[in-house]
């Protein structure tokens, strides 16, 4: 790589961001015009823009309506929200000690990650459905309530958070 | 005024209103979805995400206080919400998924499938960029998800993270090299 060319590298996010002066930019402009190189750096700086756009959209509807809590009392929060995950984990533990307990037709043992991924999964979907409860008060916020009620169905369906929120919302 | 007596007079000030008290939380819920963006382009899942926007909302509630105007508001908000997700990067892999699930459900919203060929050399490059921005440092992400995705420009991303604008704009032309470079290694036609 000439000179030229890595001095014309270093402007090119600027360029294409149009962060440089007017002069340097038809600088850039026309060293452009000239090196198939530098236009090719150029090329690859746009696509991968426009890829780790389509990456960063992906996520973002992945995310979709996720993250409420409520204006007051916020250790009156903390505490509904403890106890909604350990009564929620115990619910769970105890279906999972139920189904273990070898009184009928044997079932398929779930694994340990299994049970781990349930006593997670209602862990999360009880903190958010206290914090949507908290969010209650508040007439203004009946449209994000409902809308973490959906969430709490749709992405915990198994959880007895979900079965609550369903509730809920009809 | 001496120290002791400005401290109580701010004390009272900011405890006058209920709005005055609340500026935090009322501009969380404002800018729920621009903090969303910066949790996505982080690469947070959605679990992640949800954990992650759940503590800022809880700092913005125990923190009230804080801020006294919308602007000092979005830049405490943008730097909390940055270091949360940075926080969940250390424990948990970022942009989980891959370009062969993205596309599969880009094409499945598409109004007109993509050829075969095309939808292969996308595929290829999309996980090239996909791998990269997963590796990339996290100072280097935030800036560029905070610039080229959230739409914050130099200044602002530079108070939101305490840094200087020509800091930012050196981070960003460093993040978008690594990139760059990365899908011209596979080939890129200009």
């Amino acid at each position: 790589m000439d000179k030229s060319c890595e001095q014309i590298e270093k402007l090119l996010v600027d360029y294409a961001d149009g962060e440089l002066s007017p002069s340097e930019s038809s600088r850039v402009a026309e060293h452009l015009s000239k090196c198939e190189r530098c236009r090719t750096t150029s090329a690859a700086l746009q696509r991968s823009l426009e890829l780790a756009g389509i990456v960063w959209a992906d996520g973002l509807e992945e995310i979709g309506g996720v993250g409420m809590a409520k204006e007051r009392g916020v250790r009156r929060w903390r505490w509904r929200r403890y106890a909604a995950i350990a009564a929620s984990i115990l619910v769970v533990a105890g279906i999972w000690i139920f189904r273990l307990t070898p009184t009928g037709p044997k079932q398929a043992e779930p694994t340990l990650a299994e049970i781990e991924k349930e006593i997670e999964d209602s862990g999360r979907a009880a903190r958010l459905l206290a914090a949507t409860e908290l969010l209650t008060e508040y007439p203004d916020a009946q449209s994000i309530v409902k809308q973490q009620y959906r969430y709490i169905v749709k992405t915990y369906p198994q959880t007895p958070s979900a079965a609550q929120a369903k509730l809920r919302i009809q | 005024m001496s120290e002791k007596n400005r401290e109580v007079a701010g004390e009272g000030g900011r405890a006058g209103g209920r709005s005055s008290q609340s500026v935090l939380f009322e501009t969380y819920i404002a800018e729920l979805d621009r903090l969303r963006r910066i949790a996505a382009g982080m690469g947070l899942g959605a679990a992640d995400a949800e954990d992650a926007l759940q503590d800022v909302s809880v700092k913005a509630l125990r923190q009230r206080r804080k801020c006294k105007s919308r602007d000092e508001a979005v830049r405490w908000l943008t730097k909390v919400t940055v270091n949360r997700c940075l926080m969940h990067h250390r424990r948990r892999k970022r942009f989980s998924r891959s370009a062969a699930e993205i596309i599969k459900r880009r094409t499945e919203n598409a109004v007109e499938p993509a050829g075969t060929d095309a939808k292969a050399i996308a595929a290829e490059e999309l996980e090239i960029v996909r791998q990269t921005l997963s590796e990339l440092d996290g100072s280097l992400l935030t800036t560029m998800a905070l610039r080229y995705f959230c739409g914050l420009n130099s200044t602002e991303i530079g108070q939101a993270l305490g840094l200087s604008a020509s800091a930012v704009r050196s981070r960003l032309r460093e993040g978008r090299m690594i990139l760059a470079k990365r899908l011209m290694e596979r080939g890129i036609e200009p």
